[in-house]
């Protein structure tokens, strides 16, 4: 951990870095998604929502209201974290598939309407398709240290959640939802709060990446296959768990690099074996197989 | 022990970089970050031709000539999956990581635009054929410069055309897509209608994803009118004309932003592309020559030659850009490895480059764009793309108005 | 009027077209309880079978369909009985993610082995249309729309009236008893899913005539179905006409009336506001987990 925070001052290249800082984001985000759908096994298909609300709200601020980085990247979160309750309310009651497709239309809904609004109201508002840009940002390193913080953040959070109250309830919601409702939890409540905390970190890294990338447009923020990255990054290292986030995103970032380059067409397949065989062979990821291996092995030694 | 992994990482990055130093030496490594696979996979491939086009051409004659000696050209292309964020990053690895001496852009406005800013960071010279959105040239960046014109203005062509019809348009509809360079192109359309006495009926932007435009152009078609302007990539032109087949519409003219001038709209198509009207900011019985391709004529047969297909005016473009690239630096005199200052002084040089190429004139603005660059216009007839306009440069007038689907 | 009239036929037309590709994800669903994300491949299948056989043997489209029927047939069946057969009892986040991981191997592959370029099957008589007193009806798409029809009452057929038809329903309904009476249940579930593949590659086959080829096609046709099924009723056949129906229509005249951009924003609203409000369907007969 020391480690990571000293590389930007070693002469590693600017690309490694750019790399390094990628990883922290998908570690991120994953962990904002394992948050929500690994702890409660509703799968989230629209979390790409959040991410990109915050990234209109910080580009808007920042390039509109001047508002500077630090407080804009704040109010994406909360607007996110906000947004995300009237859009919970409904859609958690919802079981299994239907919660999937709610959320991924919510998320669909988010981007035509971002693309449409100004034309439909008259305004000059999101700009649509134009794209808003943002102010020019510091080097990466700088951009390296926010994505740091924010996968600590996260991932703290998650390890926080995994041995509170709260975590309890949320794992008694994914084993058995209606057993846990009889015993007196607000199941409801439960998950709403873990959707709003997922939206809020989500809501804040949209803002950061949209102030690195420096210009957005409704396809890039609002891509659904941002949402499955995440999906996938949780499967691979493990769905609930703490670490799972971070070594599936990190396995699957760098595998993308090695691969991407020299076989552009064929890494988008490998991957998809990769999958295939991690669900049909370790449904539980790499971590959680590793986890519960070490505990059987505990167990028969005991 | 923390220490000695230190160590043995700086001195193995050390020995790479050296090695890398060393071997770059003979030639001139240049990078691109290109759409290959996506939305714009097709468009990002005949980008990467043109380049791989011009290489070889370079190759054959021993390289690029700086100070009597020969060095010769290797590209080296990513693909960015149609994704801007990764042609950033993409780009970002060539310079930083590869270090690659020289970049030259991909293809679309969103990939050009992520790499650009990349590229003004770093101080490399960006040169792109194959983006045009207005956009680009607002941001006041030095390092960008660009073949193509600006994205309304390339579209001029579509609507002065109207000069030489008869009977005159008198109504337009402008539909396009809602992405960039195609959003810009219909407001391209919209300036020069009203300079051209037509009056614009109906603008509407449709998403990119819309699957079926039959109820859209309906619309259109009910309010009857004489010349439909499309702002279209080729997906996008092709589907407009099937739909417009479904439904029976025929204006007078239709006229697409891009997407006619890729062979694939033609053969796709058949018959059914007869008619159509496609911006082009080149045509190959132009009169320009330069020492590398010959005349346009020239380019266009050995292309063909090379890659069974006439190229499309974007990659005319796009190895003209590198053409243009290539004899800065011979003129500069720089040699590989290309450094920092070198590619600070090439920048000068391509803002005062005044150039004739098989293309055209090359002469960049201080936004980038390419000053000098008239947009003609081509029409599909038997088959086979010409150049209708203007009539200078026409080697066939216009045939108008369409005919009725039922007619043919 | 005409106007109105033109559109609402587009509507019901495009809503054959959704229909005829959706029936197949709610047959899946409905039997195996598994949400198929590589079903837009198979329609990319149907319809780039059909785009090979025109272009290198010139054989009409409508003639390739047999072919398609057979050979995604067979495609679904291998695909169930060897891979998906495994996760049908894990929870259905596995199957998500599995059926995922297969849409990246075919849509990938498929792009590695046809690139990326545009195609489309433009026959001698593509875009021929009748023109019934003012009002505009493209063949193709009444085809297609013939084959939705078709097709929901070939399944309803199949699964009233035919043996393996109502082993079909006793494994949907509960395939605990359906085993004690001996039904085997992996092999229906591969003769479910070969049905549905088989159906949605014909409807792939069609859509080439008018819609354009490519092999990333895949996903909004995925997209559609879920819609479709959703509004119709999840694994409630006839629903997938309603819900294309009304899918379609909406769609048409938000495009016609409005704008095409709406029609975007609007199909996911009213998913939205649907799976709040009513997720057993339209008509309420779909399943609720």
């Amino acid at each position: 951990m020391i480690g990571l925070l000293i590389v930007p001052f070693t002469r590693v290249s600017g690309y490694l870095i750019r790399l390094l800082a990628m990883i922290f984001f998908w570690i991120g985000k994953t962990g904002c998604w394992n948050i929500i759908s690994g702890y409660t096994g509703y799968i989230d298909f629209g979390a790409v929502g959040y991410y990109g609300i915050g990234s209109y709200v910080t580009a808007i601020l920042m390039s509109k209201g001047h508002v500077p980085f630090l407080l804009s990247i704040l109010i994406s979160g909360v607007v996110s974290g906000l947004i995300a309750l009237p859009i919970g309310l409904p859609t958690l009651r919802l079981k299994g598939a239907y919660f999937g497709i709610a959320t991924l239309a919510f998320a669909e809904a988010m981007k035509q309407i971002f693309l449409e609004f100004d034309k439909t109201v008259g305004v000059n508002f999101f700009e649509g398709p134009h794209g808003i840009t943002l102010p020019i940002g510091p080097k990466n390193e700088f951009f390296y240290y926010i994505g740091f913080v924010v996968m600590v953040a996260v991932i703290g959070i998650t390890y926080w959640i995994r041995r509170s109250k709260f975590g309890y309830a949320l794992r008694a919601i994914h084993e058995a939802e209606h057993a846990a409702e009889l015993s007196g939890v607000d199941t409801l409540r439960v998950k709403i709060k873990a959707y709003m905390i997922s939206a809020f970190f989500l809501g804040l890294t949209g803002g950061v990446e949209a102030y690195w990338l420096t210009y957005i447009t409704p396809h890039m923020v609002f891509d659904v296959l941002i949402t499955i990255q995440m999906v996938v990054m949780s499967l691979l290292g493990g769905i609930g768990t703490v670490l799972g986030p971070v070594v599936g995103a990190s396995f699957l970032t760098i595998i993308y690099e090695v691969l991407h380059r020299d076989f552009p067409y064929t890494y988008a397949i490998i991957v998809g074996f990769i999958v295939v065989v991690v669900v049909l062979l370790m449904p539980k990821g790499i971590v959680g197989t590793l986890t519960t291996k070490v505990k059987s092995e505990k167990i028969l030694q005991a | 022990m923390r220490k000695i992994c230190f160590g043995v990482v700086i001195a193995s990055l050390v020995v790479v970089f050296a090695s890398g130093i060393a071997l770059a030496q003979q030639k001139f490594r240049i990078g691109c970050a290109d759409p290959l696979t996506g939305t714009f996979g097709r468009d990002g491939n005949l980008v990467k031709d043109a380049y791989t086009f011009w290489a070889d051409l370079i190759n054959s004659k021993g390289g690029i000539e700086v100070k009597g000696k020969r060095y010769p050209v290797e590209l080296t292309f990513i693909d960015d999956k149609s994704i801007a964020a990764e042609n950033a990053k993409f780009t970002e690895k060539l310079i930083t990581e590869d270090k690659v001496d020289l970049v030259l852009g991909g293809f679309g406005s969103d990939s050009v635009f992520a790499g650009s800013a990349v590229a003004e960071k770093y101080k490399h010279p960006f040169i792109s054929g194959a983006a045009s959105s207005n956009k680009l040239f607002d941001r006041g960046f030095k390092y960008y410069f660009s073949t193509l014109g600006k994205a309304t203005e390339e579209v001029r062509g579509c609507v002065d055309i109207v000069q030489v019809l008869s009977p005159k348009p008198k109504t337009g509809a402008i539909i396009g897509s809602d992405i960039l360079f195609t959003s810009l192109a219909c407001e391209g359309y919209k300036k020069y209608a009203a300079q051209n006495g037509i009056e614009i009926i109906l603008f509407e932007l449709f998403p990119i994803t819309l699957q079926d435009y039959n109820s859209m152009l309906l619309k259109v078609k009910q309010k009857n009118p004489d010349a439909l302007f499309v702002g279209s990539h080729l997906m996008v032109a092709m589907k407009t004309i099937k739909a417009m087949k479904e439904i029976d519409f025929t204006p007078k003219m239709v006229t697409f932003s891009y997407g006619p001038t890729v062979p694939d709209f033609v053969k796709n198509l058949g018959k059914d592309a007869e008619y159509v009207l496609a911006a082009s900011e080149w045509a190959p019985n132009l009169p320009y020559r330069d020492p590398l391709s010959g005349t346009a004529r020239q380019f266009n047969e050995d292309y063909f030659k090379k890659y069974g297909r006439n190229p499309d005016y974007v990659e005319a473009a796009s190895a003209a850009g590198a053409y243009a690239m290539q004899i800065a630096i011979g003129k500069l005199g720089i040699t590989p490895p290309v450094k920092e200052e070198d590619r600070v002084r090439l920048m000068e040089e391509l803002h005062k480059q005044n150039l004739m190429t098989f293309y055209g004139v090359v002469k960049f603005g201080a936004d980038g764009a390419n000053e000098a660059h008239p947009p003609v216009l081509v029409q599909v007839q038997d088959g086979k793309l010409v150049n209708v306009f203007p009539k200078d440069a026409a080697e066939a007038t216009p045939w108008y108005p369409m005919k009725p689907w039922k007619e043919r | 009027m005409l106007l109105f009239l033109q559109s609402l036929l587009n509507g019901i037309l495009l809503g054959g077209i959704y229909a005829s590709y959706s029936a197949g994800f709610s047959l899946i669903f409905g039997v195996m309880g598994v949400i198929n994300i590589f079903h837009g491949e198979m329609v990319m299948l149907g319809a780039f079978l059909t785009y090979w056989v025109f272009t290198l043997f010139h054989i009409d489209p409508f003639l390739t369909i047999p072919l398609s029927v057979v050979s995604l047939f067979i495609f679904g069946y291998l695909i169930q009985r060897f891979v998906i057969n495994r996760v049908v009892e894990a929870p259905p986040m596995i199957s998500y993610i599995l059926t995922f991981g297969i849409h990246l191997i075919i849509a990938y592959g498929a792009l590695w082995a046809w690139t990326a370029d545009f195609r489309t099957v433009t026959t001698s008589y593509s875009g021929f249309n009748a023109n019934i007193g003012g009002i505009i009806v493209p063949y193709a798409r009444l085809a297609t729309f013939g084959l939705a029809l078709l097709v929901v009452v070939g399944l309803y057929m199949l699964l009233y009236k035919s043996e393996v038809g109502r082993a079909i329903q006793a494994t949907a309904q509960d395939k605990e008893m359906a085993r004690l009476m001996g039904v085997n249940i992996s092999r229906i579930y591969a003769i479910t899913f070969g049905v549905g593949a088989a159906i949605t590659g014909v409807a792939g086959s069609l859509i080439s005539t008018y819609f354009i080829v490519f092999p990333q096609m895949g996903l909004p046709y995925t997209i559609i179905a879920f819609c479709v099924v959703v509004l119709g009723g999840m694994g409630y056949i006839p629903g997938a006409l309603w819900g294309g129906l009304i899918l379609g229509v909406v769609q048409s005249l938000t495009a016609t009336y409005l704008n095409a951009g709406l029609s975007g924003a609007l199909t996911f609203i009213l998913l939205f506001v649907m799976l709040i409000v009513r997720p057993a369907g339209i008509v309420g007969k779909g399943i609720v987990e």
